[in-house]
C-alpha cells in the first residue's frame, strides 16, 4: 500500500498554494507591467509546467524584481519569490550584457569612480553623457547615478579611526556595503558615532566584498556565490573573535543571511545568528537593559518610515521603528506598504524605467501627502530612488540616531556601566 | 518588546480588536503572518442569514434560538445589538460606509447571480430587500472584455430567474487592452489599479453610457475603488442611469479596501502591525500567557499584559486538521472537534458540514480553555471560534467583529 506523505517535500513550499490569488494583489510588477505574468503564475502555477518540462520556462520572469512582497502577503507560506529567481537560474538561456555586469558590480565600477569621483559625478550628470548610457548602455538616461564620494569610507576610517576602536570594552564588526564605501561614507561614520556612545568598538572584516545582491538580479550567480563565500570566511573569523557582524542595510543583510542559503547554496551556518542589522542590536541591547541612550533635549524631527521591501521580509522594521519611537522628540508616522520601484539596479535599466517609476507613484504620492522633515528607510536603493522621486531627503534610522543622541551623556550613561559589569 | 495587549491574526477580527484598543490609547501590536480571508469580501458582512434552514430577518432576535455554544449566545442578543452599532460606527471611521442594520437583514447578490442575507453592505453594491426579488425590471450587466474572474453567465440566469430582464453588453476599452496581454492576470485587484486613473473612470463611463440601452439600472463587477470610493463615486456620477457593484470572486477588489482601511487606520492610531511573521509559540505558565515568540524577531519575546488569539480556521491555519485530530496549532487549545474523523464530514460538500463548526472552546468571557482550565489573560476571538458555521448560518464576519469588539470591552 502506499505511504501517505503527511509533510511537504517541496523547495520553497511550493505545493502548499490554495490558488488563493492573494500574492497578485501585492506584486508591484504585475500591476503596472502586463507582460509580466505576476507572482502566482510565475512563481507555483509555472512550476507545476517547469517541472514537467523546462520549456515551459517564460523568459518574462526576468522582471520579477525579486522584492518579496508576494511572499510576505502569502498566507499559506509559499515562497514564490524563492521560487521564480531559482526557475530563472536553472532555466536561464540569455547572458548578462555588458551594462548588466557593469550595475551589479558594484565593488568595481565603485573603485573606479571614487579614483575619479569629482570628474565621475560631473560627467554622470551631463546630458550627452546620460544620452550615450541610454543608447548605448541602455541605462535609463532619467536616473540620476547616486553620487560618488572622493573618500572612501575604509580609508576614512583608517585615517579617523581604527586606532581608538581597541579601547572598548566590547567589539563588533561592520560590514559597510558598497554604498556606504563608495556613495555615502557619512552613515558609516555615523554608525561609528552611535557604537562607540554605547561602548562597542567598531572593526572592518578582513576582506569585504558587496553582498551580491545586484549580481544575483543580473543572472551572475557564480560572482555572486563567490564573493559570498569570502565574505562569510571573513565574517566566521570575525564571530571567531566574539564580535557579531553588523551592517546598515536591510537589503546586504537580507542577501547574506537569507539568499545565500536559499539562492546560491551558500553555508552560512554559525554566520546567519551573529549577522544582524545595527538597528536590531541596538534595539535588543536596550530592551535587555544593557545599554541607555540620553537624547539632545532640543531634538525635533517629523519621519515617514518606509519599511523597504527586503526589510519587510526580514519582518525587521519594528526593530527600526521602535528604536526611532524611542527618541522623544521624534514624531513618526509609518508610510503604507509600498514598493518604491527602484529595488536595486532594476531602474537603473532603461527598459525598467517606465515600470519602475509607476511602481513608486503612490509612495511618492503618500510621502509628499505627509510632509516629513525626511523619510528614514533601512535600504540604500531606495533612498535614491525616494530622493530622485520625491521632495524628500532620505535618512537611515542609524544616522537619525546619532544626530538625536546626546554623544558625550550616552558615553557616560554606558561607561559607568561597564564599570558596574566588570565590579 | 512590552504591550498593554498582543493580538496574534491580522485579519478582520484582529483589527477590529486592535481599533478598538488602539482608540483607547492602549500600545497594542498585532503579528499577522501574511495576509487574511479579508480579501475573499465581496462587500457585504453577515451577522447571522440562517437558523435551523430559514432565512433570519432580524439577527438579533433570531440570536434567542442559538445554542449556548454559540458565541453571540454567551455575550447576549442586547450585547450584541449595541456591539453590532459599534461595529458599524467603526467601519465608518476607517472610511467604510455602509448601509444595512441589524435588526433587519437585507440581500446581497452573489456573484453566481443569487442572494444571501446580509447585515452591512459597503454603499454603492447592489442589494435588494427581498431574497426573490430585484427592485429592476431591465438591467444591463456589463461584461470587461477578457475578465476571467467573472462568472457572467451564472450572474445573467439567477438575476434572470427572480424576473429581471437582463443584457450583458461587452465592453472593451483601450485603457485594458494592455491588460488583455496577460490573460492570467486580469483579476478585480488588477483592473481597480488601471480604473485608479480618472481618464480610464471617463472611458469606462463613456463605454457604459453607449451601451446600456434602456435598462433601469446598470450592474457591474466591483473593479473599482481598491484604495477608496472615489473612484466609484467618479463612475456613478458620469453614468446617466443608476449604477450599481457586484461582487466578484476573490481576490476582492471591496475586501482588499476593507483591509487596507482597517490597516491604515490602526497604524495612525499607533497600533503596531507586523505584517509576514508567524507567532510560532506562546509560552505560558500555569493559567497564563507569558510570551509570544514568532519567525522574524527570533530571540525576542513579545509580551503583553493580554494576549487576543485571533488567527482564524483552517484556511488561515488558526486550525488544523491531520488523519487524526483536529488541532489548535499554537498553543494547544481544546477544540471541540471530536477525534472520530468519520464525524467530520458528510455527503454534500456545500451542505451542513460538521467541520465547520469546529474551532476552540472558551468560557462565556472567551478565554480559551487549555486542558479543561481557561488561560485567565488570553482570549479568543472570530473565525478560531468554535460553535458557530459561516457557510451554513451567515455568521462569519459577524462572529469575527462581534467577538473582537466585545473582548476590546472585556481588556481593561
Ligand atoms: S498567495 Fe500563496 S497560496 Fe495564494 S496563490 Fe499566491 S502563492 Fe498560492
Ligand atoms: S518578488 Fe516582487 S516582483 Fe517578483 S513576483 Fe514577487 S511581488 Fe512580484
Ligand atoms: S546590497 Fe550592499 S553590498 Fe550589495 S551592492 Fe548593495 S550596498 Fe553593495
Amino acid at each position: 500500500m502506499a505511504t501517505t506523505q503527511l509533510t511537504s517535500i517541496s523547495d520553497h513550499n511550493f505545493e502548499q498554494c490554495l490558488k488563493c490569488s492573494i500574492c497578485t494583489v501585492y506584486c508591484p510588477v504585475a500591476a503596472v507591467n502586463p507582460a509580466y505574468p505576476g507572482p502566482k503564475q510565475a512563481g507555483p502555477d509555472g512550476e507545476r509546467y517547469r517541472l514537467k518540462d523546462p520549456k515551459f520556462f517564460d523568459e518574462a520572469l526576468k522582471l520579477c524584481l525579486n522584492c518579496k512582497r508576494c511572499e510576505v502577503a502569502c498566507p499559506s507560506d509559499v515562497r514564490i519569490g524563492d521560487l521564480i529567481q531559482q526557475a530563472r537560474m536553472k532555466h536561464k538561456s540569455y547572458r548578462p550584457k555588458m551594462r548588466d555586469m557593469m550595475l551589479a558590480s558594484t565593488d568595481l565600477v565603485g573603485t573606479m569612480a571614487t579614483m575619479v569621483a569629482p570628474i565621475t559625478n560631473f560627467t554622470l550628470g551631463l546630458k550627452p553623457v546620460k544620452a550615450v548610457m541610454h543608447g548605448v548602455m541602455a541605462i535609463d538616461k532619467h536616473r540620476t547615478f547616486p553620487a560618488y564620494s572622493q573618500q572612501k569610507f575604509e580609508a576614512w576610517f583608517n585615517k579617523n579611526a581604527r586606532d581608538y576602536q581597541n579601547t572598548f570594552a566590547k567589539h563588533v564588526s561592520y560590514f559597510h556595503g558598497c554604498y556606504v564605501n563608495y556613495n555615502f561614507p557619512q552613515l558609516g561614520k555615523d554608525f561609528v558615532t552611535v557604537m562607540n556612545a554605547v561602548g562597542y568598538g567598531v572593526h572592518l572584516l578582513e576582506k569585504e566584498k558587496c553582498c551580491g545582491v545586484a549580481m544575483i538580479a543580473n543572472g551572475m550567480y557564480n560572482q555572486a556565490r563567490k564573493q559570498g563565500e569570502v565574505n562569510m570566511a571573513s565574517m566566521r573569523k570575525s564571530i571567531d573573535q566574539q564580535r557579531p557582524v553588523l551592517t546598515t542595510s536591510s537589503t546586504c543583510t537580507f542577501t547574506m543571511r537569507d539568499e545565500y542559503p536559499e539562492l546560491l547554496g551558500i553555508n552560512n551556518d554559525g554566520v546567519r545568528d551573529n549577522l544582524s542589522l545595527a538597528t536590531r542590536f541596538l534595539f535588543q541591547l536596550v530592551d535587555e537593559g544593557k545599554i541607555k541612550l540620553a537624547f539632545r533635549p532640543e531634538f525635533k524631527m517629523r519621519i515617514a518610515y518606509h519599511t523597504a521591501c527586503h526589510m519587510q521580509r526580514m519582518g525587521w522594521a519594528i526593530y527600526s521603528t521602535e528604536l526611532l519611537r524611542m527618541i522623544p522628540g521624534l514624531e513618526l508616522i509609518e508610510l503604507d506598504q509600498n514598493c518604491c520601484g527602484i529595488s536595486g539596479t532594476y531602474g537603473f535599466k532603461k527598459e525598467n524605467y517606465e515600470t519602475s517609476q509607476a511602481i513608486g507613484e503612490t509612495l511618492f504620492a503618500d510621502i509628499e501627502a505627509a510632509k516629513p522633515d525626511y523619510v528614514s528607510t533601512d535600504c540604500e536603493t531606495c533612498k535614491w530612488q525616494i530622493e530622485m522621486s520625491t521632495s524628500v531627503k532620505v535618512l537611515n534610522p542609524i544616522s537619525i540616531l546619532a544626530q538625536a543622541l546626546d554623544i558625550d551623556a550616552t558615553r557616560r550613561l554606558n561607561s559607568s556601566e561597564w564599570h558596574r559589569m566588570d565590579a | 518588546m512590552k504591550f498593554d495587549t498582543l493580538i496574534v491574526g491580522g485579519g478582520l477580527s484582529g483589527l477590529t480588536c486592535g481599533i478598538a484598543l488602539a482608540k483607547r490609547g492602549k500600545r497594542v501590536a498585532i503579528v499577522a503572518g501574511g495576509q487574511n480571508t479579508l480579501h475573499f469580501y465581496g462587500g457585504s458582512m453577515e451577522l447571522l442569514g440562517n437558523v435551523n434552514g430559514k432565512d433570519v430577518d432580524n439577527p438579533i432576535e433570531a440570536i434567542a434560538q442559538l445554542n449556548e455554544n454559540h458565541p453571540y449566545s454567551k455575550i447576549g442578543a442586547d450585547s450584541v445589538a449595541e456591539l453590532a452599532k459599534k461595529a458599524k460606527a467603526l467601519l465608518a471611521d476607517v472610511g467604510i460606509q455602509t448601509i444595512g442594520d441589524a435588526t433587519h437583514n437585507h440581500y446581497r447578490i452573489t456573484p453566481m447571480g443569487t442572494t444571501k442575507p446580509a447585515w452591512l453592505t459597503i454603499d454603492g453594491m447592489a442589494t435588494s430587500d427581498k431574497a426573490d426579488q430585484l427592485p429592476w425590471n431591465k438591467v444591463s450587466l456589463v461584461y470587461l472584455e477578457g475578465f476571467i474572474d467573472y462568472p457572467i453567465d451564472f450572474a445573467a440566469n439567477g438575476i434572470r430567474q427572480m424576473g429581471v430582464q437582463v443584457e450583458t453588453p461587452t465592453i472593451s476599452l483601450d485603457c485594458l487592452k494592455r491588460a488583455r496581454r496577460s490573460a492570467t492576470e486580469m483579476r478585480p485587484t488588477n483592473l481597480a489599479k488601471i480604473f485608479a486613473s480618472t481618464s480610464a473612470v471617463a472611458q469606462l463611463a463613456q463605454a457604459i453610457n453607449n451601451s446600456c440601452g434602456d435598462a433601469d439600472a446598470v450592474l457591474i463587477p466591483a473593479v473599482l475603488g481598491i484604495d477608496n470610493d472615489d473612484v466609484c463615486n467618479m463612475l456613478k456620477a458620469q453614468v446617466n442611469k443608476p449604477l450599481f457593484f457586484l461582487a466578484t470572486l476573490p481576490p476582492a477588489v471591496t475586501g482588499v479596501r476593507i483591509n487596507a482601511a482597517l490597516r491604515h487606520y490602526f497604524q495612525m492610531l499607533g497600533g503596531r502591525y507586523i505584517l509576514g511573521d508567524t507567532a510560532c509559540k506562546v509560552v505560558t505558565n500555569g493559567d497564563t500567557v507569558t510570551e509570544i515568540r514568532t519567525t522574524k524577531l527570533l530571540d525576542m519575546p513579545l509580551q503583553a499584559d493580554n494576549y487576543v488569539i485571533a488567527t482564524g480556521s483552517f484556511m488561515s491555519r488558526g486550525l488544523v486538521a491531520d488523519f487524526e485530530h483536529v488541532y489548535e496549532p499554537l498553543i494547544g487549545l481544546d477544540t471541540n472537534a471530536p477525534d472520530d474523523h468519520e464525524k467530520w464530514s458528510q455527503y454534500g460538500m456545500m451542505g451542513d458540514q460538521p467541520y465547520m463548526s469546529y474551532g476552540v472552546m472558551t468560557d462565556g468571557n472567551f478565554h480559551p480553555l487549555k486542558d479543561g482550565k481557561t488561560l485567565t489573560n488570553a482570549f479568543a476571538i472570530g473565525q478560531i471560534l468554535g460553535g458557530h458555521n459561516p457557510v451554513v448560518m451567515g455568521d462569519g464576519t459577524g462572529v469575527s467583529m462581534i467577538t473582537a469588539l466585545a473582548v476590546a470591552n472585556q481588556i481593561k
